[in-house]
Order: C-alpha cells, then sequence, then structure tokens
C-alpha cells in the first residue's frame, strides 16, 4: 500500500514517458496511415496489370455492332465506354468475371465496306483498339 | 558475462529509438505489401505474357464430316400401356423387321375407344456421344384393323415435362392404310431436350382421338437412331507450350456460329478435333481458334 502511494507521489520520470508515448502513437498512426494507402495504391495497380480482354470476333448485324470478349485476365472486367471512329457510342452494359466471355452489342449505324477505328475502355482503362472493316 | 549482462540491462531501461523501430517494422510491411501486390504479380502477368507470345497455334485443315446413321436403337423392357391393353406378343417381337408383332387393343370403354403407349429407349452416350450428335429419327413399322384411326408420335420433353411433338419434322400424325405402313419422324435442332443426359428417351404412341370403333394396333418396329455429323478440325502446336483451345468459331457473311470447345495440344504435336453438330457453310467462310491465352488462329480455306 505504501509502495503504490510513493509510485503515485513520485512525478520523476513523467515528462520522458509521454513524450515516449506519444511518439510511438504518432509513428504507428502514421505509419498505419502509409501502410493503408500503400496497400490501396497498389491493389489498385494490381487489378489493372491483371486486365487482359480480346475481342473475338466482330460482327456488324442489322442492329449496330457485335463484339464477342473474352476475359483472359485474372479479374473481372467492366466495359465502360466504346469508341467507334472515336466517338462514343451507346451499348449493352457488359461484365465478365474471369473466363467469361460474351457478346458486346454496340449500337451504331455502320456503312457496308467501310472501315472502323474502334476502342473498347474498361473501368480500369484498359483498352482495346483496331481497325474492323465491314464486308461489302 | 557480467559485461553482456549490464548492457542488456542497459538497453530494457532505454526507451530511446522506439519509434524508430516501429517506423522500421512498419515500412517493412509497406515494402512486404508493395512487393506481394506489385513485383510479384507483375512477374506473374509479365510470365502471363510471355506464355502467349510463346504460343504458335495453327489451324491447318477443317472438313466437314458426312451425316451417319447409327442402327436402331430399340426398346429394352415392356412397353408401358397407360390406355388400352396388350393382345399378345412381347417387346422382343418389336425390335426388328421381321414379321412377328406386339398387338395392342384400345381401351374398352365404349364409345370412347382409346389407345396411348410409351417405351424407353436408351441411347449408348460411349459409343455416340451427345456432342456430336446432329438429331434424332424415330421409325414405327405398324398394321391397324381400323383405317379411320390416326396415330402420333411424341416424345418426352425433359425441360418442359410434358410429351411433345412440337420439335418433331413431322406434326401431323400418321393414318393408316389397313396394310403395313412405316411412321417416320425426324427431330429438329431442339432435339437435345429429348435426351436425359444418361442417354434415355420416352417415346410415346397414341391415337388422335374417341372413336367408335376398337382398334387393333400391331407394331412389328420400333426404333430410334441417332445421326451423326460435324466438321473435323486439324491443329498444329508449332510452339513450345501446350495449347488449349477453348472456343471455336465458324463465320461467313450471314454466320457467326460460336462453340465452347475444350481442346488440348501438347507442344509440336497434331491435334483433331470433331465439332459434332456443326456444318461448314459454303464458300467463302473462315473458321478461328481461340486459345485461353487469348491468341486467335484463322484458317480460311482456299
Amino acid at each position: 500500500m505504501i509502495l503504490v502511494r510513493r509510485f503515485l507521489r513520485n512525478k520523476r520520470g513523467v515528462t520522458p514517458v509521454l513524450s515516449n508515448v506519444l511518439l510511438t502513437v504518432v509513428a504507428v498512426a502514421a505509419m498505419s496511415l502509409a501502410a493503408s494507402a500503400t496497400y490501396v495504391i497498389t491493389d489498385n495497380l494490381h487489378q489493372i496489370m491483371g486486365e487482359r480482354v480480346i475481342a473475338e470476333d466482330v460482327w456488324f448485324t442489322s442492329d449496330g455492332i457485335s463484339i464477342y470478349l473474352r476475359n483472359t485476365g485474372k479479374v473481372a472486367v467492366e466495359v465502360s465506354s466504346v469508341y467507334v471512329n472515336f466517338t462514343s457510342q451507346s451499348f449493352t452494359p457488359l461484365t465478365l468475371e474471369v473466363w467469361e466471355h460474351g457478346w458486346l452489342n454496340v449500337t451504331f449505324s455502320w456503312d457496308a465496306g467501310g472501315l472502323y477505328h474502334m476502342n473498347i475502355v474498361t473501368s480500369r482503362g484498359t483498352k482495346i483498339v483496331d481497325y474492323y472493316r465491314v464486308p461489302s | 558475462m557480467w559485461t553482456i549482462i549490464e548492457y542488456l540491462r542497459k538497453f530494457r531501461r532505454s526507451s530511446r529509438g522506439v519509434s524508430n523501430v516501429i517506423v522500421i517494422v512498419l515500412s517493412l510491411v509497406i515494402l512486404v505489401i508493395i512487393a506481394s501486390n506489385v513485383i510479384l504479380w507483375s512477374y506473374q502477368m509479365n510470365q502471363l505474357d510471355w506464355e502467349k507470345m510463346q504460343e504458335n497455334l495453327t489451324v491447318s485443315n477443317v472438313v466437314n464430316v458426312n451425316i451417319t446413321y447409327s442402327a436402331w436403337l430399340t426398346i429394352q423392357t415392356e412397353y408401358q400401356v397407360n390406355l388400352g391393353s396388350r393382345m399378345s406378343g412381347t417387346y422382343i417381337d418389336t425390335k426388328a423387321i421381321d414379321g412377328d408383332w406386339e398387338t395392342f387393343q384400345e381401351e374398352s370403354s365404349p364409345p370412347t375407344y382409346r389407345l396411348d403407349i410409351n417405351g424407353t429407349f436408351i441411347i449408348d452416350l460411349s459409343t455416340y456421344s451427345l456432342s456430336l450428335i446432329h438429331t434424332i429419327e424415330v421409325q414405327m413399322r405398324y398394321r391397324t384393323s381400323d383405317t379411320l384411326e390416326k396415330l402420333y408420335l411424341k416424345a418426352y420433353n425433359w425441360v418442359s415435362n410434358t410429351y411433345s411433338d412440337s420439335d418433331f419434322n413431322n406434326t401431323l400424325g400418321h393414318t393408316p392404310s389397313g396394310y403395313w405402313d412405316y411412321y417416320a419422324i425426324k427431330f429438329t435442332t431442339e432435339w437435345r431436350d429429348y435426351v436425359r443426359d444418361d442417354g434415355a428417351m420416352i417415346i410415346k404412341l397414341h391415337d388422335e382421338k374417341n372413336d367408335a370403333v376398337r382398334t387393333n394396333l400391331e407394331v412389328d418396329f420400333l426404333g430410334v437412331r441417332v445421326v451423326t455429323s460435324g466438321a473435323f478440325f486439324t491443329f498444329k502446336n508449332n510452339g513450345s507450350l501446350t495449347v488449349h483451345v477453348v472456343s471455336l468459331w465458324i463465320i461467313n457473311s450471314a454466320i457467326h456460329n460460336h462453340y465452347d470447345v475444350n481442346v488440348f495440344i501438347n507442344s509440336g504435336e497434331n491435334g483433331t478435333y470433331l465439332l459434332g453438330n456443326a456444318q461448314l457453310p459454303s464458300k467463302p467462310y473462315f473458321v478461328k481458334a481461340v486459345t485461353e491465352r487469348g491468341n486467335i488462329a484463322v484458317y480460311s480455306p482456299n
């Protein structure tokens, strides 16, 4: 009991302890923030690097242009924009899980024999860009 | 010894540098995150791209495989009589066109005489793979005592769980002549709904409607047969890695037919694949083979 009272009355060394504790808290907080930010940034990079999509087929139909996409990467892919001749076009939403494949239907009025530059952009910024000629 | 103990005591008492240690440890954590999430992943994806570049698949030939017919597959157990009765003979007598027959009679409830029988036929899937089947044919040789009857063949649709003839080439039924008649039907492209995954098919035979004459039906033969056809692909893997073909396309100006396949071709080897239930269109056309890594091999006949 006496020892406890002495300990409570003893004020020597309080400042160094407080400073150490504060420094530790600041260091932990700062580094936790840094670690979280690093995780978020690298996870995003990780997903961008894992994206791979190919266009298996392009079919010019009476309704527009149908493009058959296959996800050959390691993450799910969502098509966010389609450009034909550098102009944004409307399309049916398409999300492909890993190894999934399906038709992307683009509303576009094409001309027989025409050559079109197509740019399909995913939500992470991956692009499939190529020229496609319509059969005459 | 005492010196070492003294140093350890000093080390335990000293609080200086604790935050430095924490910073270093957490910096190491950050480095591990970066290494695992970026560097290792980058290495994996680079390897994937490198493997894709190493692939070298060519489609060296594609030809149509002629339509072939299986032997007639006949019933293995006695027919189930739903309306009417079995008069004579057994199901054995319906397995061949040989002059031995099984006789059924319409039910006895005048003036509404009806007949309804069905039988189960099994397609041996170890011999006739479902993927190769183009269509299925059903044929019956029969004779009735009443020429005013009209008979209908139907098959059990395992998807809609009903007997149907909507996917037959002929849904008009067959009117008997009083002599031995042949009644044959062929499924359309929707035959798959009528074949269970184990190859079982249920064929039903019934008359058209109520009538005042109690008819005898003599069945000399009832059987089904499988029609197979397809497109035969020949691949050549010139690369140093095994190729996994996951998709085939047959394309001309009117069609863009896609088929999911699962073909592995070892490095340096030729591979073949029979794409069942597919026919090459008239020229000009071209075919594509897509690999799991994302390469596309294109073949166009001269």
